[in-house]
C-alpha cells in the first residue's frame, strides 16, 4: 500500500471573516468552524459553546486542561476519508494522497472531570518538554451543558468529536493548495517484501493501544481497541487519521490523535525500510484491564509476529501501571518466538528517580527505551494569559496542593505536561 | 461452586461508594463494599486473598488515574480460591510497591472530584467485566 503525503507548511494562524490557507498563513473563521461543530447532533447536545483562541510558539500563555491535538489533514485522492469511522465513513485508508497542514495543529481543550489534566505552554521552560509548543495551534475550548455531570461519557464523546470535526473543516482548506513538500510511503506485501529485500531483517512495530474505559480509549476506524482482538494495519493507515485518541488522563504519556498521525515509530522504520530493514506491518494491541483479555491479546500478537516471520519487532505503550503488564507479556511472548524486541516505555521511577521504573519487569525486556521520569519535579513560571483554566491544576496527576502557588508559578511533576514522556519516543527525554 | 473465569467467581473488591449504588443486584457477580478502607488497604486485601489461593481478574493497577491522586479502588478476585498462581502474587505485590512509590498528597479533595474519581474507578471495573456503565448510572 502506498501513500503520499503533501506537506502545506503553515507558519501563521489568524482569525479572518474567512476561511482559507494563502501563503502559509491559515484564516479561519470562528463563526465558521463553530456552525460546522454544531451540524453534529452530539456536540447540539452536550455542548453549551465553545471558545477558539490561537497559540503561537514562544508567546507566554498556558493551554490548559487538554483534552487532545489534531493535525488537520485532507484526502485528495485514493479511497477513503479523514478519521474513517468517525467522520468519514469506513473504507480503507492508507492510499493514495493526503495533504497535511504541517505545523499547526487543533488543541481541544476545557473540563470534563473535575481532575481534568494537560499542560501546554508556549515558551518558558515548559515549553521544551512538550512537542506541541513548536506548533501554531487553533485552540477549542469547549464549555459543557447543563446536566452534563451525569452523562460524562455522552460529553467525553461529543468533545472528542468536535476536534476531530474542527480538524477536519480547517485540513479541507487545504484540499486545493500545492503541498509545499512531498513524500511518498510504501510497505509490501508478505511475498513481494520477500522477494524485493531478501537480505534484510523482517521488522513490525507493535503498536499498543490504551483501550481501559473512559477517558481512557482508542478508536481504530471508529471502533473502541477493547473490542478488538489483536491485529494487523498497514502503516500508512494511521497516518491516514485511522486510529484516533479519546483518552485524556495521564498527560504526559498519552498518545493523541497528533501522536498516532505522526508516529515516530512508523516514521522512523520507514525511514530505514528498503535500507536496513524491511518494514513488514504494524501490529495494534490493546490494553485492557480484565486478565484474561491481557493473556488473550499478547498470545495473538506473538502468534502474529511468528506468522510474520519477523527478525525483530518495536513495542510501544500508552500510560502507567496496567499497561506495564501487557508491555512486558508482549515483549516476553514475542521474544519466546525467537524475534528480537525492543520495548519503548516512560518511567515513574519516584521525585529522586531512584525507584523500580514500572510496574513489571522480565529479563527478557533487555534492550528498553525510555521516555523519561514522569515524576521528576518542575517549576513552571507563571505565563500572561491562560487559554483554559487553572482550576485544576492542585489536584491533577503530577499537581498537589499548592502547586498552583500564589505568585502564579506551578510546581509539579512532568507528568502534569502535555506529550512531556510520550512512549512511542516523540519527545526528547531520554537516557543513554 | 463457581468455577474460574464464570462470573459467579466474581468477587468484586470495592471502596467506591458508586460501585454498589449502580451495580447491586445487576449480575451474578458480588460486590464487597468496604468504604472505611483506603486504596492501599484493598491492595492488600486482595494480595492476602491471592496468596490464599484466589486469583485476580483485573489489573490491581487499572487506570492511568495515579494511586496517590484518588482515593478510589475496585478490583475483582475470585470468590474461590483456584490454586495460588505465581504471576498473580507477584502482579499483586508489585501493585502496592508502586503505590507506596508515589509521595502522598496532601489535599482536599471537593466533592465534585470525588464524584469524578467514582466514575472513572466505576467504568474501568465496568468495563472490564463487560458490564454496562452507562446503564448503570441511569439506574
Amino acid at each position: 500500500m502506498k501513500l503520499e503525503l503533501g506537506y502545506i507548511q503553515i507558519k501563521d494562524i489568524q482569525f479572518s471573516k474567512e476561511c482559507k490557507v494563502d501563503n502559509g498563513t491559515l484564516y479561519v473563521d470562528p463563526d465558521a468552524v463553530k456552525a460546522y461543530l454544531y451540524e453534529d447532533d452530539d456536540v447540539k447536545a452536550w455542548v453549551k459553546d465553545f471558545g477558539f483562541d490561537i497559540a503561537k510558539p514562544g508567546e507566554s500563555v498556558r493551554i490548559t486542561p487538554v483534552k487532545d491535538v489534531i493535525e488537520p489533514r485532507v484526502k485528495v485522492e485514493g479511497p477513503g476519508g479523514v478519521f474513517p469511522g468517525v467522520i468519514s465513513k469506513v473504507e480503507t485508508v492508507g492510499s493514495g494522497k493526503t495533504h497535511v497542514l504541517r505545523g499547526m495543529a487543533v488543541v481541544t481543550a476545557g473540563k470534563i472531570v473535575g481532575f481534568q489534566e494537560g499542560i501546554i505552554d508556549m515558551s518558558g521552560p515548559g515549553a521544551e518538554y512538550t512537542p506541541f509548543s513548536k506548533l501554531n495551534n487553533l485552540v477549542v475550548v469547549a464549555e459543557p451543558n447543563e446536566g452534563y455531570q451525569d452523562h460524562k461519557h455522552e460529553y467525553e464523546h461529543a468533545v472528542r468529536i468536535a476536534g476531530l470535526r474542527a480538524a477536519t473543516y480547517i485540513g479541507e482548506l487545504g484540499r486545493s493548495v500545492t503541498p509545499d513538500e512531498t513524500a511518498e510511503f510504501e510497505t509490501y506485501g508478505i511475498k513481494e517484501g520477500l522477494e524485493k529485500l531478501p537480505n534484510l531483517p523482517r521488522v513490525a512495530y507493535v503498536h499498543m493501544l490504551q483501550s481501559q474505559g473512559l477517558l481512557h480509549d482508542t478508536y481504530v476506524y471508529g471502533v473502541d481497541a477493547k473490542r478488538s482482538l489483536t491485529t494487523i494495519l498497514c502503516p500508512t493507515e494511521t497516518m491516514d487519521g485511522a486510529i484516533i485518541s479519546g483518552n485524556c488522563v495521564s498527560a504526559c504519556d498519552k498518545n493523541t490523535t497528533y501522536h498516532h498521525q505522526n508516529n515516530p515509530v512508523v516514521a522512523n522504520l520507514f525511514a530505514a525500510h528498503g535500507k536496513t530493514l524491511n518494514y513488514v506491518c504494524n501490529i495494534i494491541t490493546n490494553e485492557n484491564v480484565y486478565l484474561a483479555d491481557k493473556q488473550r491479546s499478547s498470545d495473538w500478537t506473538a502468534k502474529l509476529c511468528r506468522l510474520l516471520d519477523l527478525d525483530g519487532a518495536l513495542v510501544s505503550q500508552e500510560g502507567f501501571g496496567n499497561p506495564d503488564t501487557d508491555l512486558i507479556m508482549n515483549c516476553k511472548k514475542i521474544e519466546l518466538q525467537g524475534v528480537k524486541t525492543v520495548i519503548i516505555t516512560d518511567e515513574y521511577a519516584g521525585q529522586d528517580g531512584k525507584s523500580q521504573s514500572l510496574a513489571d519487569a522480565d529479563p527478557l525486556a533487555d534492550a528498553v527505551v525510555t521516555g523519561g521520569n514522569a515524576n521528576e519535579v518542575i517549576i513552571l513560571p507563571k505565563m500572561d494569559k491562560v487559554i483554559g483554566t487553572l482550576d485544576y491544576v492542585d489536584v491533577i496527576a503530577g499537581g498537589h496542593a499548592g502547586s498552583l502557588r500564589p505568585d502564579g508559578t506551578i510546581e509539579a511533576e512532568l507528568q502534569v505536561i502535555t506529550g512531556a514522556t510520550n512512549e512511542m519516543g516523540f519527545n526528547r527525554l531520554s537516557a543513554r | 461452586m463457581a468455577t474460574a473465569y464464570n462470573p459467579r467467581d466474581f468477587l468484586i473488591l470495592t471502596n467506591n461508594p458508586l460501585v454498589p449504588t449502580c451495580m447491586e443486584g445487576r449480575g451474578l457477580y458480588t460486590i464487597r463494599f468496604q468504604p472505611e478502607r483506603s486504596f492501599r488497604e484493598i491492595l492488600v486485601e486482595a494480595r492476602d486473598m491471592v496468596y490464599a489461593g484466589h486469583i485476580l481478574y483485573t489489573h490491581p493497577l487499572a487506570g492511568s488515574v495515579k494511586p496517590n491522586e484518588t482515593p478510589y479502588k475496585s478490583l475483582v478476585v475470585s470468590m474461590e480460591p483456584h490454586g495460588f498462581d505465581a504471576q498473580h502474587g507477584e502482579m499483586i505485590a508489585n501493585a502496592i510497591a508502586v503505590f507506596d512509590k508515589f509521595k502522598p498528597l496532601q489535599r482536599s479533595l471537593g466533592p465534585s472530584v470525588l464524584e469524578d474519581f467514582q466514575l472513572i474507578d466505576y467504568t474501568l471495573l465496568a468495563g472490564a467485566i463487560g458490564f454496562d456503565a452507562q446503564a448503570g448510572l441511569s439506574k
